[in-house]
């Protein structure tokens, strides 16, 4: 940290950033009506060629082989997409079933159901799965396996092993340079929500722009060297949305919540390195890869060059470390069609499926690639977060090439107050919780 | 439409009926040739963009695009050109064969595949 000599004035550290959210622009994409086959035709082919590969190092006596080649009681290793079927799933057409079954009370939260189960699927054909090995309730739709079992007699594949795509490689971190530099995760502001307290937000920009506090204060949000914002940064008020055209006062108010936020992120922008991402509630597309937010929405911010709006996921480079993230939508889905003990552990499973968001586009809107995946993750992140879940969370993941990947769960700060602090140098996290209740 | 006579059925007939200027149909047309032999026995369903379902241009050529875009080595055939499906075939590694390139990068071929406008 340098300090001026003398006048005492503090110098805001830097970090050399560079953006890989190449990837997840569609700017370039042309519709022509394509469907969604072959976005899966993509995945399946991108991820079996990499699975082909760990084959020879983990059943090397056995071959893979088509679902359509399978033999009765011979043991061999099929790859393909998961099919997970869900009885309690949603579907279009229940609104035209005649009967009216006394079908369970579906929870909106998890569709899950223990009659739940796995189809494995290729180009020539699918088979279902059975075994203990395999469980449906960890399992979603659209990952790709490969799995070693044998065709039985009923026509189904029961499941020996499964092999999962593993963690990518992963470029070392940088040498530690000794110097304390840190990144802050924010997300779920949701101005213009009735529950956002605007002065939670206020206390949290004039702490990290270091209008706050002593010298030692001020020191420490000079180490801050970028801000990202992960998503839903604004919430409009639904009510106005009635199908009826919108009346002019009603416009005005809708334009309300951006104001506030975009007067609030030149606050930010004016001294730190910021990145919006879009979420569920912000005014960008609604299918993933949320494009980013337009430049005019933010006339006061977007003047800075340290505003930067980025796409949703997004994935960017700080001083060499890699950081890789979304604003949500893919771990919610997750929670909503699979089972596990925290949010960590659903990003846990993504990265070790090597996959963002296996269940898009079945459950979760994508655009329709024709030729590549852009969900599939190429290098192993050094930094993965998730922006918008309840409550703050973090751990650190080992691969079993060395990797080693700090998960966060970023709370959602309106509801929570909290923010989340990494320390480049170590990967350490800390919560960074602003209130202003005086409590009795 | 008791009448058996589908010709009087569908007023489609390019002589009579509806005006419409040839030249911006033609590029688009797609080429049926779902069946083969008279169109007495066409079913209505198969009948569309104007034309009946004609046996026509369905040669060595189209054969040899129909077998690629039949294949799934290389993935679905719906949603895109047949060039377009070529190149992804070959950008992924799939190999596929020089002379569909060649037919479909000189040839007067249909450069959309099988299913065009029929699904």
């Amino acid at each position: 940290m340098e300090m001026g000599s003398g006048n005492g004035v503090l110098q805001r550290e830097q970090s050399i950033y560079n953006s890989l959210d190449e990837s997840f622009e569609i700017q370039k994409e042309m519709y022509r009506g394509q469907q969604y086959s072959q976005i899966y035709f993509a995945r399946l082919h991108l991820m079996r060629t990499l699975l082909n590969s760990l084959l020879p190092t983990w059943k090397p006596h056995l071959s893979g082989c088509a679902v359509l080649g399978l033999e009765k009681g011979k043991e061999c290793i099929i790859v393909g997409t998961l099919y997970k079927h869900m009885k309690l799933k949603p579907s279009i057409l229940d609104e035209y079933s005649k009967e009216r079954s006394a079908s369970p009370l579906v929870q909106p939260h998890n569709f899950m159901h223990s009659d739940d189960y796995l189809v494995l699927e290729d180009e020539s054909g699918r088979v279902m799965l059975r075994g203990d090995h395999l469980l449906p309730s960890v399992c979603v739709t659209g990952m790709v396996v490969a799995l070693h079992g044998k065709e039985t007699g009923a026509g189904d594949f029961l499941v020996e092993d499964i092999l999962e795509a593993g963690l990518p490689h992963q470029i070392e971190l940088p040498l530690d340079h000794g110097e304390d530099k840190f990144v802050v995760f924010i997300s779920g502001l949701s101005i213009g929500s009735s529950s956002a307290n605007p002065l939670h937000f206020q206390l949290f920009v004039d702490h990290i722009t270091g209008h706050l506090g002593d010298e030692k204060e001020q020191g420490i949000a000079a180490q801050i060297v970028q801000v990202v914002i992960a998503g839903n940064s604004v919430e409009f008020s639904r009510g106005i949305f009635n199908g009826q055209n919108l009346g002019s006062k009603d416009q005005s108010r809708l334009s309300e919540p951006i104001k506030e936020l975009d007067i609030l992120l030149t606050q930010i922008a004016a001294g730190i390195p910021l990145d919006i991402m879009p979420g569920a509630t912000d005014p960008a597309n609604f299918a993933l890869p949320q494009q980013p937010l337009h430049r005019c929405l933010f006339p006061g911010s977007a003047a800075y060059n340290t505003f930067r709006s980025c796409t949703n996921p997004h994935s960017f480079e700080l001083d060499n470390v890699r950081f890789l993230g979304t604003s949500g939508q893919n771990i919610d889905d997750l929670a909503k069609y699979s089972d596990a003990e925290n949010k960590l552990e659903f990003l846990e499973r993504t990265l070790r499926w090597r996959h963002l968001a296996p269940t898009a586009p079945n459950t979760l809107g994508c655009y329709p690639f024709t030729d590549r995946d852009p969900f599939f993750i190429e290098k192993c992140p050094h930094v993965y977060f998730v922006g918008n879940q309840d409550k703050y969370e973090t751990s650190l993941m080992k691969g079993s090439d060395g990797q080693v990947v700090r998960l966060i769960c970023i709370p959602r700060f309106a509801e929570t107050g909290t923010a989340v602090m990494l320390n480049l140098r170590n990967l350490e996290c800390y919560a960074l919780s602003f209130g202003t209740q005086f409590g009795s | 439409m008791a009448s058996s006579d589908m010709k009087g059925f569908f007023r489609q007939k390019k002589k009579s009926g509806i005006s419409k200027p040839k030249s911006s149909k033609k590029s688009s047309k797609p080429k049926h040739s779902a069946s083969c032999g008279s169109d007495i026995v066409q079913p209505p369903a198969l009948v569309s963009h104007g034309s009946l379902d004609l046996q026509d241009e369905y040669d060595g050529k189209e054969e040899v695009l129909r077998q690629f875009d039949m294949n799934m080595a290389y993935g679905p055939c719906l949603g895109m050109s047949r060039l377009e499906r070529w190149e992804r075939a070959n950008a992924l590694g799939l190999h596929p064969p020089k002379e569909v390139e060649n037919l479909l990068r000189t040839g007067k071929v249909n450069t959309e595949c099988l299913w065009d406008g029929r699904v």
